[in-house]
């Protein structure tokens, strides 16, 4: 009878803000016995998996205006934290702006999840897989202090969402897209591929994200390379990168890049996979993905 | 565990899930002995899960299967829980409760989503259906396409399946294949029947369900 798991004996309290002032105050005042959540999904899990406790409160953000809004702003794209997946994977505009996080959204679980889960809180866990994708699209995520809105670059939230160094308070509140621009003549490549255990519906073991301009000589420039997967920190591989800056795709660029990869990319062993097997899965990916679009065959993400 | 679930009356999960469909007398792809469900049954109309000690409730005013209905349940109490203990409507399967198999999906406004995954405050004036609201009466046609197909073994994952089956043809009657796998990637079948769960897809976009 042990495997019937049932409900925890208690559910928490559920705090419904209207605005983000009065959440960050709940959060504030609840201190870690508060979560944030939309969605819910991966908290859903975690709980159910006992990976983590369930809060004493939920601070349901869905009460709060315009935080799912998905809007073209100034030439760029603005999607707001409380967007629900399935829609960020049906957006045009997003798809237009940038591929390689549309991709992203697409691997990520399966439909009647989508349609729960929220793009703020794949990122806010820090290891989502649309992270690597917003890495190479060079977003910047809207975070509100508690007085103040501002935006931050994806990596510098990283940051200090990796070292516990960002306040429990701040609430992400959207994410930011500028137009890509790259150098006349050139063409913009993005490109995401994701590998798990299984071909759909699964969690990442590894994770890679290629964006770049290619002009009509092959060569390429602002090239951005990202990895991670499963609950790994999310990370810029800038040796590889700068293999491929200026340069055009060769076998000898690409043995380069693969060995800087395999060299840079940080991740962690599992039961499943070991840290050699993913830095090489990752290695692969990368090269391959770039081949293909040297093939002139990109996969999908490349436009 | 085995005198705390004896305990609780309403915990019929303690029984292999066989048992506590046939005690039921609900069948997966529905029917009219699965339209019997709380629809149709004014004593589910209302209803309420006992509270833990010190256990905030709230009051859940939804539309299930088209009928209005409230209950008194803790805020973050799964929609699965809610729609089978409180309401009898057992045709939404419990199994892996991670969001992982899809056994448990059901439509929030028209929407397929997992109902372990769902708590019960986010379904506050939604309208949800379950496999027993498919139809009015009878079975929908693609219960029907599941059926001349035989697109199940067990059965167990059928309503899931179904659901989703629905959602998809609703939004797109004429799907490609690939769209009808990422449709139903979030739906497993552990007998494996896959090749039968497709024809009877194929034969549901053939008859333009939708």
């Amino acid at each position: 009878m042990e495997a019937l798991r049932d409900e925890p004996l208690w559910t928490p309290a559920v705090q419904r803000p209207r605005s983000l002032h009065e959440a960050w105050e709940l959060k504030r005042t609840f201190g870690r016995d508060g979560v944030y959540v939309a969605g819910s999904t991966l908290l859903r899990t975690q709980w159910e998996a006992g990976t983590v406790s369930m809060p004493k409160s939920l601070i349901d953000l869905r009460g709060i205006e315009d935080l799912a809004d998905i809007d073209e702003d100034g030439g760029g794209l603005s999607i707001g934290a409380l967007a629900d997946l399935s829609r960020c994977r049906r957006s045009a505009a997003l798809g237009h702006m940038a591929p390689a996080v549309q991709e992203a959204v697409r691997c990520i679980a399966a439909p009647a999840v989508r349609n729960l889960a929220t793009i703020g809180g794949n990122i806010a866990s820090g290891y989502g897989d649309c992270l690597p994708a917003l890495l190479v699209c060079d977003a910047e995520l809207a975070v509100f202090d508690g007085k103040f809105l501002s935006r931050r670059r994806v990596e510098e939230w990283l940051a200090d969402r990796w070292s516990g160094m960002h306040p429990q308070e701040d609430i992400l509140t959207g994410i930011w897209l500028a137009p890509p621009a790259g150098p006349a003549g050139s063409r913009r490549i993005e490109i995401f591929r994701k590998v798990g255990r299984r071909e759909a519906f699964t969690p990442s073991l590894v994770t890679v994200a290629i964006g770049c301009f290619i002009d009509s000589e092959g060569r390429l420039s602002g090239v951005k390379i990202a990895a991670g997967g499963g609950s790994g920190r999310p990370q810029r591989l800038d040796i590889a990168e700068a293999v491929l800056e200026g340069a055009s795709i060769g076998k000898e660029q690409l043995a380069s890049v693969f060995e800087a990869v395999v060299t840079q990319f940080e991740t962690y062993g599992d039961p499943f996979a070991t840290v050699e097997y993913k830095k090489k899965t990752a290695g692969n990916l990368i090269v391959a993905e770039l081949w293909k679009a040297l093939e002139g065959s990109a996969g999908k993400g490349d436009h | 565990m085995l005198d705390k679930y004896a305990a609780n009356p309403g915990d019929r999960d303690n029984l292999p899930e066989s048992a506590r469909d046939a005690e039921e007398n609900r069948c997966a792809l529905g029917g009219a002995e699965a339209m019997q469900g709380m629809p149709n049954n004014p004593d589910c109309a209302d209803a309420s899960l006992p509270a833990e000690p010190g256990e905030t409730l709230i009051t859940l005013s939804c539309r299930i299967n088209g009928q209005p209905v409230t209950a008194e349940v803790p805020p973050s109490r799964r929609l699965l829980t809610v729609l089978r203990e409180e309401f009898g409507l057992t045709g939404t399967k419990r199994s892996c409760e991670l969001g992982r198999c899809g056994a448990c999906m059901v439509l929030i406004d028209g929407r397929p989503v997992n109902s372990c995954l769902t708590m019960a405050y986010q379904c506050e004036g939604a309208g949800i259906t379950t496999i027993e609201g498919l139809s009015g009466g009878g079975l929908h046609p693609v219960q029907q396409a599941f059926l001349e197909e035989g697109g199940f073994q067990c059965g167990y994952c059928t309503p899931g399946m179904v659901i989703s089956v629905v959602a998809l043809l609703s939004e797109n009657p004429k799907p490609a294949p690939e769209e009808v796998e990422e449709a139903l990637s979030g739906n497993l079948c552990r007998c494996t029947g896959y090749g039968g769960i497709m024809r009877a897809v194929n034969k549901a976009i053939e008859k333009g369900v939708g």
